[in-house]
């Protein structure tokens, strides 16, 4: 593999990371099985996407795409406390919804950015080829904010009266915890960091495409699983750093299987590579754990 | 004080399955008073306690908390008011969370939840001061997970969350149940001993008649979602395990026939 496939697969696993980090809050923290990403991931783009070619700052459209993203996931949470629409159900109202809004953002099915600022354009200036290094610094240095940020919540009052609504409702409300304002709160933080995720990848792939969220669930949930598999831990502030990582490993190890030209995969394949990992990683700890029983059980 | 008028709940109403839970339940308990309340499986004790504390709406009726109006309140708001330690140990905590962090979810009952470290270093003293009355040990195990404890370690984690900040009621529901006797015992004299100390307003569904007359100032029985029993001072005083027994099965009997009757 190239460095600079390598580069790459460590930009999109950054980028990823930050969708990862939302799915882990929606998912595990939350305990809401919550599709919204396959709409909230290209609505960012598409937001930021418009604002870019609009003239705005890129920093701006960052910011208006999260807070585009943080009202789709309060749609989806407010659909399922308010209206009692079961929580999956309720998420794929709103990534359907989105698919339309996502277009009507665009005003086309894809809006292009090639020459147009980006959060990484002061740095890389005149010399294109530091767009290699440039980009995934930049995407690193926001990963480890977020991921910084989300601990130091979580680790605060109102951060822990989410884990408690997700792990233990009822405990929670006789605790005096609104859990549904915490459940409003919790999906859109997810699902602003989602879009934050689809804002960045719109400015690394110079455009944006109505069909760019295809899939971004299953990546989220993949990388969430991975990391969890790898470096099982119950303190928060591993868990975050395990979903980054995750997300990481995960499109390294894609990118390697797709370069590898022996194996014969192509980009088309993808979808069922991450099927087949995701799989894999759902029944390594149970085999991990019939292998040391097995071990355990034969002494020599 | 708690005051308590005509609550009725049915569940399931019109549906072949309707049940008629709580059927106009009225009970008066004064500040500071420790109440046990008895009744068979089914009577409502749990579905009574679960209407105090917001855990569900009562269908008709009204009940008051130290003069406040909580009938249409959630849980949460509630909170405030209401402490209560459940039958299982599993529900009144957070397993994933560790002792520290259930601690100060329990800290801020009822209050507004901010930014602000969740738990600081002057509240882990705290906590770490409140852990050693339970004599477990607990105090050098503060951020250990508390899915980790016993059932009976947990119930005692959970006695001590309730009573960290003041309520104006404390609802048992056989927060004993759960526990090997020895265990149970501990508890109990936990209990006293939090009740005694907060003066708390307190409310204990037993199945056990000896604890319902060795604890508290006052035994009121449940049955078919109406108090028929209720006694205090010195007739409980002079009581015994049979003769409460005794009312329990003709109350029971008398509360059989009167249904008849109404039938009839
Ligand atoms: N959420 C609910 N939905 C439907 N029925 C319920 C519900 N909760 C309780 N019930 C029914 O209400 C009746 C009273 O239940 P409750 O739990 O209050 O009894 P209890 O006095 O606490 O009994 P026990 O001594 O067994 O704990 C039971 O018949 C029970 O099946
Ligand atoms: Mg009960």
């Amino acid at each position: 593999m190239s460095l600079i496939s390598l580069m790459g697969a460590l930009e999109i696993g950054l980028i990823f990371a930050l969708v990862a980090l939302g799915v882990l809050i929606s998912f595990r923290i939350l305990n809401f099985p919550d599709l919204t990403a396959d709409g909230s991931f290209p609505l960012g783009g598409a937001v930021a996407a418009i604002m870019i070619a609009g003239g705005q700052s890129p920093w701006l459209a960052c910011a208006a795409a999260m807070l585009a993203g943080a009202a789709a996931g309060w749609v989806t949470a407010w659909l399922n406390v308010r209206l009692n629409i079961l929580q999956l159900l309720a998420s794929i109202l709103v990534m359907i919804a989105l698919y339309s809004i996502n277009l009507r953002v665009m005003g086309a099915p894809n809006v292009a950015l090639i020459g147009s600022p980006t959060v990484f354009s002061p740095l890389i200036g005149e010399v294109s080829e530091r767009a290699m290094w440039v980009q995934p610094g930049v995407l690193a240095a926001i990963v480890v904010a977020a991921k910084l940020l989300l601990d130091a919540y979580f680790a605060s009052q109102s951060g822990l009266a989410m884990r408690a609504t997700g792990a233990n409702p009822r405990m929670a409300r006789a605790q005096g915890i609104s859990t549904n304002r915490a459940i409003l709160t919790g999906m859109a933080l997810s699902n602003a960091l989602i879009a934050l995720g689809g804002a960045l990848y719109v400015q690394t792939q110079g455009g944006a495409d109505i069909s760019m969220g295809v899939g971004t669930i299953v990546v989220g949930l993949a990388a969430v699983i991975i990391g969890e598999t790898l470096i099982p831990s119950r303190s928060l502030w591993v868990i975050t750093l395990a979903t980054v990582l995750g997300a990481i490993l995960y499109r390294l190890f894609i990118a390697l299987a797709l370069s590898a030209d022996f194996i014969g995969l192509q980009a088309q394949d993808l979808n069922l590579v991450t099927a087949v990992l995701v799989g894999l990683a759902l029944v390594l700890p149970t085999l991990k754990a019939k292998l040391r029983k097995t071990v355990k059980g034969n002494p020599a | 004080m708690m005051h308590a008028k005509g609550l009725l709940k049915t569940f399931n109403p019109g549906t072949p399955i309707e049940n008629r839970v709580l059927r106009g339940l009225d009970l008066h308990i004064e500040t500071g008073q420790f109440v046990t309340v008895i009744g068979s499986n089914g009577a409502g004790k749990s579905t009574f306690l679960n209407a105090i504390s917001g855990d569900l709406l009562v269908d008709s009726g009204s009940l008051h908390l130290d003069g406040q109006d909580v009938t249409r309140q959630n849980a949460w708001q509630r909170a405030g008011l209401v402490a209560r330690v459940f039958q299982d140990p599993m529900a009144g905590t957070c397993e994933a969370l560790t002792i520290e962090e259930n601690l100060a979810l329990a800290w801020q009952r009822g209050e507004r939840r901010g930014l602000g470290r969740a738990v600081k270093a002057e509240l882990r003293e705290l906590f770490r001061e409140k852990l050693s009355i339970l004599k477990l040990g607990l105090e050098n195990r503060l951020t250990d997970r508390i899915g980790l404890l016993s059932g009976g370690q947990r119930q005692a984690v959970s006695l001590l969350m309730a009573s960290l900040k003041p309520s104006r009621m404390l609802l048992l529901d056989e927060h004993t149940a759960a526990l090997d006797p020895k265990t149970a015992a501990f508890v109990l004299e936990l209990t006293d001993q939090v009740v005694a100390e907060g003066k708390l307003t307190t409310l204990m569904v037993t199945h056990s008649m000896r604890q319902a007359l060795d604890h508290g100032d006052r035994t009121v029985m449940l049955h078919q979602g109406r108090v028929v029993l209720d006694v205090s001072g010195e007739e409980r005083a002079r009581m015994d395990v049979p003769d409460l027994l005794a009312m329990f099965e003709r109350t029971r009997g008398e509360a059989i026939t009167d249904d008849a009757l109404l039938l009839g």
